[in-house]
């Protein structure tokens, strides 16, 4: 045995000394005469083969700029970005960044104000949908470009809806339609197991409801004075919400994440229902299912409120290369550039509404059949579902999140919830001095 | 017992009867454990074979209809998967080795010598371990970055985790298990203290460095938010760094991550299967708390 | 202690080679300690003067002194939530931990039939990801359709009984329990290989004596292996203290640290402020305090165990 241990010990000094050996990080190669930006953002290898073929396409237009790829994965790419600015080591720190939410970073300081830009060459903000561009500014100014716009519509699973008979959605479609489809839709056996949910939707999607019905969660977004969620209006998109969870018509926010999120429901036959972003559609295509999308329904009275929302490209404040950062910033949110080559690979909906009206979007070969969807509810977007401010994420966690999980865990009521959030929101807005 | 021969003969029948019940009983116990500790081991076997469609169906599959050994193509192709083996396999096998050879030398000082502070030292040592690593992190990278400048280096992934206190208290531990009158009679012969260490106490040890290697090497293996704070490249990254990747914002590839997740698999388990080894020695055929 | 130094009782021998061991015994520590303070506790002190600071990690920080400890126990809305469901993973979890992973050690430390392919199979969920780990765990405990609550449903079904599974990760009462299973499936194999590697340093001949004295296999338990070993069980309950005040991943895999915050624990209230709410000076105090816990926790064991941990030097302490 001690020989052994010997052996070992001396083999794993052997590696050990090699290993020293070769311990060197491998030199950045950049030729003279040729600049490098730097670009982070988080993505699959299936997403990054995008990213790259979008580097490639620039890089061949512009062969004295080399664009370096920097993907880190997903669930910790905000961590990471965090760390490489806490380190303040400038010369890490990316050129370009794929950052969300956009405000709440600007007011740090860390983010280059893109308006100066903007304004000296005229490009062209119009393009963008309405309201989309209000969640990368700051103080007025534009700080990112949305690659693309996190809009949900409603997808159906036709197989479900043909089974029980029930019409398919359009954009007629209230509240009551929905409410009354998902009942039809659900299936609950003799012992009360329920083997199908008519909708699927993620608990913290709860205010498209209450933006649809008028209603709001803060007087102002960017700097409130207090909390509106208890007005009657918002009250009344929770209770909507509440409701369709309580009758099992819709599945329940934990239980949905813990069967394994939306996608993996709609597309196992659990839901025939639910309310997402474009991003679901490559999946869907994938597994082949018989589906299409509709407008999300609406209040009678109501509004059309979808996410106006995406993260963005932004420039590090601390980039030694804003020129060239800044040309390709402006080629990436063009639609003959990065935009056509993002929407063609059928992950996103774009910002650009004449990249939305291109082919690459309105493609006809691939399911969903009614792309018109999008485009009505890109003209509608709001933002509104959160605070853009920097204390946003201590509050929401500490006095929203926490009574709004209790809704859909039927520890409260809507009306009770909203109050319990507002009691907190407005005691710690006035306790920081809030409106600043 | 001469006395009483066949009430003795009796007793061995009993007992002999009631080991038998009892490594029944043993075996029952022990298979119903495995089925709860192999299940999600199983799953993931399965789901690293399955196409998208199969993996989520209800009532679940564990066969798949139609096996697809093209997800573990697919995954070794996605990344550059060989440099990230050739990465984990240089940083924990040296993190595994400085963390052994380091800590068997600072427990054998404070379980078998006597020298000032070394109580309060040991203390500290501890004290460490209750600071959870979320928050040094941070300092930690600065240091790295712009202090040592070892940004996407392996000394970044090596060093760092290389002298955890956890390492220091489980060989104290058992050094402190062994005989002191090992240690006398040795420097009664004129051994010099490494050669106890060395000769003596390390070579009766073996049990106790085979569990810390073996986690060592997994806590090296298996770390993934450090590797990835200071790393950019694919040439500096490792296994679970790359594999993360398959989990996107929206959409995560169980297939493929789950057969990257196997092949990540083998070489923990062989060495595991390696440092089990040493704890063969005293096995008999008698009952609970059997030697 | 020079003092009642009697002639007639001298000092234990090794004692006498206190003098030299002086330099040798920081020789001995040198590699070990110079990387110690170097990556460990420079930035574990680090933590400490960032506590007294509001930093965003992205923009400098501001010196607050000891605001963010008067705001944690003052205004702070989940600190004590996240304490109590800690308090609740640890007086769960270490017992349970200690005496699953010494059955199975004892069970594995005998000649059986199929021995390596069992002391394989206890090691495996060390080494499956956790990720893997959660998901089958909230696939087997879904109520609509997971397997376990489908043998319920059957049950009911088949004899007519209401009896329904329960919410098991959507309902807070079973959350933590849930959370406490997953905790313990993932962690026994790694008490089983400590506490196996224990047991190989217990002198055969203490077995071998009481197979003379003719102890039953209980009283050699009781008597040797227990006494034996209680080194290793002090280590494994410091450990498993520590990592249970500690839990994170479990409750951020499966749970997220919900619902309704019943599984969020000290330490994930400790990364959501770190890097969710950028409040890095509050995350530094919340570990703080948590340090404190420990601290006084791992102090009691400490001076508990002169009454049950049995060591060969006298210095175990």
């Amino acid at each position: 045995m001690r020989t052994r241990f010997l052996t070992v010990l001396a083999l794993l000094g052997v590696l050990a000394i090699a290993v020293t050996g070769c311990a060197a990080a491998p030199p950045d190669a950049a030729a003279p005469g040729e600049t490098v930006v730097t670009w982070a953002m988080w993505g699959s290898p299936a997403e990054l083969a995008t990213h790259q073929s979008v580097a490639d396409a620039y890089m061949a237009e512009n062969p004295d700029v080399i664009i370096e790829i920097l993907s880190e994965p997903w669930g910790d790419y905000f961590t990471k970005m965090q760390a490489l600015w806490a380190g303040g080591d400038g010369s890490v720190i990316p050129d370009i960044l794929f950052l969300w939410p956009t405000p709440s970073y600007a007011a740090e300081g860390v983010l280059e104000n893109l308006q100066p830009y903007i304004d000296r060459d005229g490009y062209n903000l119009d393009d963008y949908w309405p309201d989309l561009l209000e969640s990368a500014k700051y103080d007025g100014d534009v700080y990112g470009f949305p690659r693309d716009i996190g809009l949900e519509v409603l997808y159906y699973n036709k197989d479900v809806f043909d089974e029980v008979g029930v019409p398919y959605p359009d954009e007629t479609w209230t509240w009551a339609d929905l409410e009354s489809a998902a009942n039809q839709l659900k299936v609950v056996d003799d012992t009360g197991r329920v083997s199908r949910y008519g909708l699927g939707m993620e608990g913290g999607k709860y205010m498209l409801w209450v933006l649809q019905n008028h209603g709001a969660l803060l007087d102002d977004y960017r700097n409130p004075s207090t909390c509106t969620l208890d007005q009657p209006e918002a009250v009344q998109g929770l209770e909507f919400f509440a409701n369709l969870m309580a009758t099992n018509a819709a599945m329940t926010s934990d239980n949905l994440n813990q069967a394994g999120g939306d996608a993996a429901v709609f597309q196992a036959g659990q839901v025939a229902m639910i309310i997402q972003n474009a991003s679901r559609v490559s999946a869907f295509n994938a597994a082949e299912m018989n589906y299409d999308v509709s407008v999300v329904p609406i209040p009678d009275g109501g509004r059309r409120a979808a996410s106006a929302g995406g993260a963005a490209w932004t420039m590090s404040a601390g980039s030694d290369n804003k020129e060239d950062a800044w040309h390709f910033l402006q080629w990436l949110q063009s639609t003959n550039g990065g935009q056509r080559i993002y929407t063609a690979s059928g992950e996103i909906f774009p910002a650009l509404q004449s990249t939305a009206m291109s082919d690459a979007f309105l493609n006809p070969d691939n399911p969903p059949a009614n792309r018109q969807a999008f485009l009505t509810e890109g003209l509608n977007a709001t933002v509104g579902r959160f605070g853009y401010f920097p204390e946003w994420g201590y509050l929401s966690g500490n006095f929203v999140s926490p009574h709004i999980n209790q809704i859909w865990t039927g520890d409260l009521t809507p009306a009770d919830a909203a109050a319990a959030v507002c009691e907190g929101v407005n005691q710690y807005l006035q306790d920081e001095g809030f409106p600043k | 017992m001469a006395v009483e021969p066949l009430a003795g003969e009796q007793m061995r029948l009993t007992r002999r009867v009631r080991r038998r019940i009892g490594s029944i009983a043993l075996q029952v116990g022990l298979l119903a454990g495995s089925f709860f500790m192999v299940m999600p081991f199983l799953w993931m076997l399965s789901t690293s074979l399955k196409l998208p469609k199969e993996i989520f169906k209800y009532p679940p599959i564990w066969i798949p209809t139609e096996i697809a050994w093209s997800n573990y193509k697919d995954t070794l192709t996605a990344l550059p998967f060989d440099r990230f083996y050739l990465n984990s396999a240089i940083v924990s096998v040296s993190s595994t080795l400085i963390q052994v050879l380091a800590a068997a030398l600072a427990a054998f000082a404070f379980a078998r010598l006597r020298f000032k502070g070394r109580n309060p030292l040991f203390l500290l040592y501890l004290a460490t371990l209750m600071i959870p690593f979320q928050v040094t992190m941070i300092p930690n990278f600065i240091l790295i970055s712009r202090v040592l400048d070892w940004y996407n280096t392996y000394q970044a992934l090596i060093f760092p985790t290389s002298f955890s206190a956890f390492s220091v208290f489980l060989l104290r531990q058992f050094f402190v298990g062994l005989p002191m009158e090992l240690d006398e009679a040795a420097r009664m012969d004129g051994a010099s203290t490494l050669r106890i260490w060395w000769q003596i106490i390390l070579p009766l040890s073996g049990p106790a460095l085979a569990a810390l290697s073996i986690f060592s090497f997994l806590g090296s293996w298996n770390s993934f938010l450090w590797p990835l704070v200071v790393t950019t490249s694919n040439e500096m990254r490792t296994i679970p760094v790359g594999l993360s990747a398959f989990q996107g914002e929206h959409n995560t590839a169980w297939n493929l991550l789950m057969a990257g997740s196997v092949i990540a698999l083998v070489p923990v388990l062989a060495v595991y299967m390696v440092g089990q080894n040493w704890f063969q020695r005293g096995i008999t055929l008698s009952g609970m708390g059997g030697r | 202690m020079a003092s009642d130094a009697s002639p007639s009782r001298p000092p234990p021998r090794w004692r006498r080679w206190r003098a030299d061991q002086q330099s040798e015994g920081y020789l001995f520590l040198l590699p070990s300690l110079a990387g110690f303070i170097l990556f460990v506790l420079i930035p574990v002190v680090a933590a400490l003067v960032l506590s007294l600071y509001e930093w965003s990690l992205l923009s400098p920080g501001e010196y607050v002194g000891l605001t963010n400890y008067l705001n944690l126990f003052r205004r702070d809305p989940t600190f004590f939530k996240a304490l109590g469901n800690t308090l609740y993973f640890t007086v769960t979890i270490v017992p349970l931990q200690l005496a699953a992973g010494l059955a199975v050690a004892l069970a594995l430390n005998q000649a059986i039939k199929g021995l390596a392919v069992y002391r394989l199979i206890y090691f495996m969920p060390v080494v499956t990801t956790i990720v893997a780990g959660a998901l089958v765990f909230q696939w087997i405990f879904n109520k609509d359709f997971g397997i376990l609550s489908a043998v319920i449903w059957r049950i009911n079904e088949l004899t007519g009984i209401p009896v329904q599974p329960p919410d098991w990760l959507t309902d807070p009462a079973w959350a933590r329990p849930a959370v406490v299973m997953l905790t313990l499936w993932k962690n026994v194999g790694f008490t089983m290989v400590i506490y196996l590697a224990g047991l190989q340093a217990i002198p055969v001949e203490l077995y071998d004596a009481a197979e003379v004295d003719g102890a039953t296999s209980w009283r050699r338990l009781l008597y040797i292996t227990l006494p034996m070993i209680s080194p290793t069980t002090f280590f494994l309950m410091v450990i498993q203290m520590i990592g249970a005040f500690q839990l994170f991943d479990e409750a951020f895999v499966m749970t997220r640290g919900g619902p309704a915050q019943a599984t969020t624990t000290i330490v994930y209230y400790v990364y959501v402020n770190a890097f969710e709410y950028r409040r890095f000076g509050m995350a530094s105090t919340v570990a703080w305090v948590l340090f404190a816990f420990i601290f006084a926790f791992t102090f009691l064991q400490n001076r508990m165990q002169h009454r049950w941990v049995h060591y060969e030097t006298e210095d175990g302490r």
